[in-house]
């Protein structure tokens, strides 16, 4: 004899792998089009910066050689004028035709090698650019900065981090790898396990009542208890799926994306992590989206509609982004273990703590626990929520 | 003939929200479907509940087919209180209305399997009851094709189909022929005839008088969720016609309100 909850389970299966625009438009596609758009954000960033950074274009008056030949080091094609020339170049500069403008006191370095401080003046270099232009914005910076190593290099008083060999940032691969990435990957999983979850739980409930099929399944003497938790335990199969798709979509486009952001982010490696740490942020992500699917299941139970139950579940979606984005403001995950009972947050917490590898393994023990107890409760809701005839058939 | 189902003193009462209660012109928020009903059925027998439109005759099957309970009263079905054994009755009844559908998704032969494996059918019992009915419905030629894609007569015979495919002894149709052609309609009557003759308990509610005369043993009018009148058809009719002796209950108790 098969129980209830297995055949209501491998019938809402069915229907899924059944349905192959359902199959396309919740598994398939949220990945592709994760990998898709993030990899084309990343090429075209760095085409974008590439093409930018190929060269620069500046017009200069009364510009040291030492200084020029600095910035031609640093791909600028530095073109002489006269200060009457000034306002064309400006215009040049508006157009995106010029990076930048800069204009130099007359003898600036006779005047910097008999500065004396408190008592000459301070020079005036201005530098005249276009920061809605990214390649003048790019060139302004590097202008400053070589003018800052100018400075420094007249008045030395002290270096920091002089030493030309050694390597002050004591940070690992590991460290920087667990810093980065436990600020964007708890959030960027969350959102992506919530959205799997609310694309497919009201339309296996709240699409139910709407079409009148649910009261088929509710005439057949399987307890209710059994039905909701076939029904659960299918969407969670579902949501994992899709949120498996979407999380391979953006591992597999971060390179790409990575790339365009600057040097500091090549050394990410999610080598860094052993099997252990994927094995705990599995057992999160199993137990997170069980309980998204519950709650979930809950609104949309509650829902009359399938629209209606989209409306409902925004508050739910608004608790998740907050939560989500408590990563990006915080120093450490936290490690007190009382913060680990608190649901969603304690997902956000421990995935934190498993990518910046100060987890504490109880923590995240109670956190899975605490995730499947709270979708046992909401099941239990559930089950007095299918009994509701006021709920189920409007009576 | 065994007394199979006894409804005894159920009663239903629904709240209404205050555009339900503008709707219906009531002065309270609200409305008692269902007023203290009580009949009884027996195998072998098909009873009708007659009744015009919101006389209560949909709830009481709701309550009967456990969907809904009643605020007072029970019934017993088969022995089984519909009230304190809810999953016993739905093991013993098939309920046929227009507010339980089919997952048009899937196949009539997919559906039959499922509702089988909810009600515990073993596979070779569930292959005979399928090959039988099927065969008896002419399902058989689309019994691979995915519901939404069937005719609504033959939506109908499916979702009759799947409303006994587990042998219940007690067999509850809401408006059974409602929006029928005549083939299907006339396939639907033969049926319930064929399953009284089978023995089973067989109650269907409608407003069709024709319905209630062709099939129904026993009647019982339903007015305003009182029961008027219960009996054998030649009781209450007398030899008269139906529609006449229904008219006249119902200026009874309703006036000159039509």
């Amino acid at each position: 004899m098969k129980n209830g909850a297995l055949i209501v389970f491998k019938k809402e299966l069915a229907r899924f792998f059944g349905d192959k625009r359902l199959l396309f438009t919740s598994v398939i596609m949220p990945g592709l089009l994760i990998y898709v758009i993030y990899s084309l954000m990343g090429s075209s960033m760095s085409t974008m910066l590439k093409d930018k950074t190929s060269s620069f274009t500046a017009a200069a008056v009364d510009m040291p050689q030492s200084i020029s030949k600095t910035l031609a080091e640093m791909d600028f094609e530095i073109e002489d004028i006269e200060l009457a020339q000034l306002d064309d170049s400006k215009e040049k500069v508006k157009d995106g035709e010029l990076s930048l403008c800069v204009v130099f006191p007359q003898d600036f370095e006779e005047a910097l090698a008999s500065y004396t401080a408190g008592v000459d003046n301070v020079q005036n270099v201005e530098i005249w650019y276009n920061s809605a232009d990214i390649g003048s914005s790019q060139a302004y910076s590097r202008v400053v900065a070589a003018l800052d190593g100018v400075e420094r290099s007249v008045s030395n008083v002290f270096d920091i981090n002089g030493g030309k060999d050694a390597d002050y940032d004591l940070a690992t691969d590991e460290d920087t790898t667990g810093t980065i990435l436990a600020m964007i990957l708890p959030m960027l999983l969350m959102t992506l396990m919530y959205s799997s979850c609310v694309a497919l739980a009201p339309e296996s409930i709240a699409g139910e009542k709407e079409r009148g099929t649910i009261a088929a399944l509710l005439i057949t003497p399987v307890p209710r208890s059994q039905i909701i938790l076939g029904k659960v335990c299918a969407l969670s199969v579902m949501a994992l799926l899709g949120g498996l798709s979407s999380f391979l979509g953006t591992f597999l486009s971060l390179p790409a994306l990575m790339a365009s952001m600057g040097d500091e982010t090549e050394i990410i490696s999610t080598q860094v992590y052993k099997a252990a740490d994927f094995l705990w942020l599995i057992l999160l992500i199993l137990s997170t989206v069980l309980l998204f699917i519950t709650l979930i299941s809950i609104v949309s139970t509650l829902a009359k509609s399938v629209k209606e139950a989209g409306t409902m579940v925004m508050p739910l979606m608004l608790v998740v982004m907050l939560m989500s984005f408590s990563t990006m403001y915080q120093s450490e995950p936290r490690v007190e273990f009382f913060w680990f009972f608190i649901p969603l947050y304690n997902t956000i917490q421990g995935m934190s703590g498993i990518f910046s590898f100060s987890s504490v393994p109880i923590n995240l023990l109670i956190t899975a626990a605490s995730n499947v107890a709270y979708s046992l409760v909401g099941i239990f809701v559930l089950t007095k929520l299918f009994d509701n005839e006021r709920v189920m058939f409007n009576a | 003939m065994k007394e199979t189902l006894k409804v005894d003193s159920v009663s239903k009462t629904f709240k209404l929200s205050a555009k339900q209660q503008k709707l219906k012109k009531l002065d309270s928020r609200t409305l008692k479907a269902v007023d203290e009903l009580s009949f009884s059925a027996y195998s072998g027998e098909i009873f009708g509940l007659l009744g015009p439109n919101g006389a209560g005759k949909t709830t009481t099957l709701r309550m009967l087919a456990t969907l809904i309970k009643p605020d007072s009263g029970d019934a017993l079905l088969g022995g089984a209180s519909a009230v304190s054994d809810p999953a016993k009755v739905r093991s013993m009844i098939g309920f046929l209305s227009s507010e339980v559908k089919l997952e048009d998704f899937f196949t009539p032969d997919y559906l039959f399997n499922y509702f089988c494996d909810l009600h515990r059918i073993d596979d070779e019992t569930r292959d005979r009851r399928k090959a039988e009915l099927f065969g008896r419905f002419g399902i058989d030629k689309f019994a691979h094709v995915k519901v939404a894609n069937l005719s609504t007569g033959m939506k109908q015979k499916v979702s009759l189909v799947v409303a006994v495919a587990h042998d219940p002894d007690i067999i509850i149709f809401d408006e059974p022929t409602n929006g029928l052609d005549v083939i299907t309609a006339k396939v639907v009557t033969d049926f319930l005839l064929e399953l009284k003759e089978q023995g089973k308990t067989v109650v269907i509610s409608t407003h069709i008088f024709s319905l209630i005369e062709k099939v129904c043993d026993r009647v019982g009018i339903i007015i305003d969720g009182k029961m008027v009148t219960v009996g054998t058809l030649d009781k209450i009719t007398g030899g008269r016609p139906l529609e006449d002796v229904f008219f006249e209950l119902y200026r009874e108790r309703k006036g000159d309100e039509l």
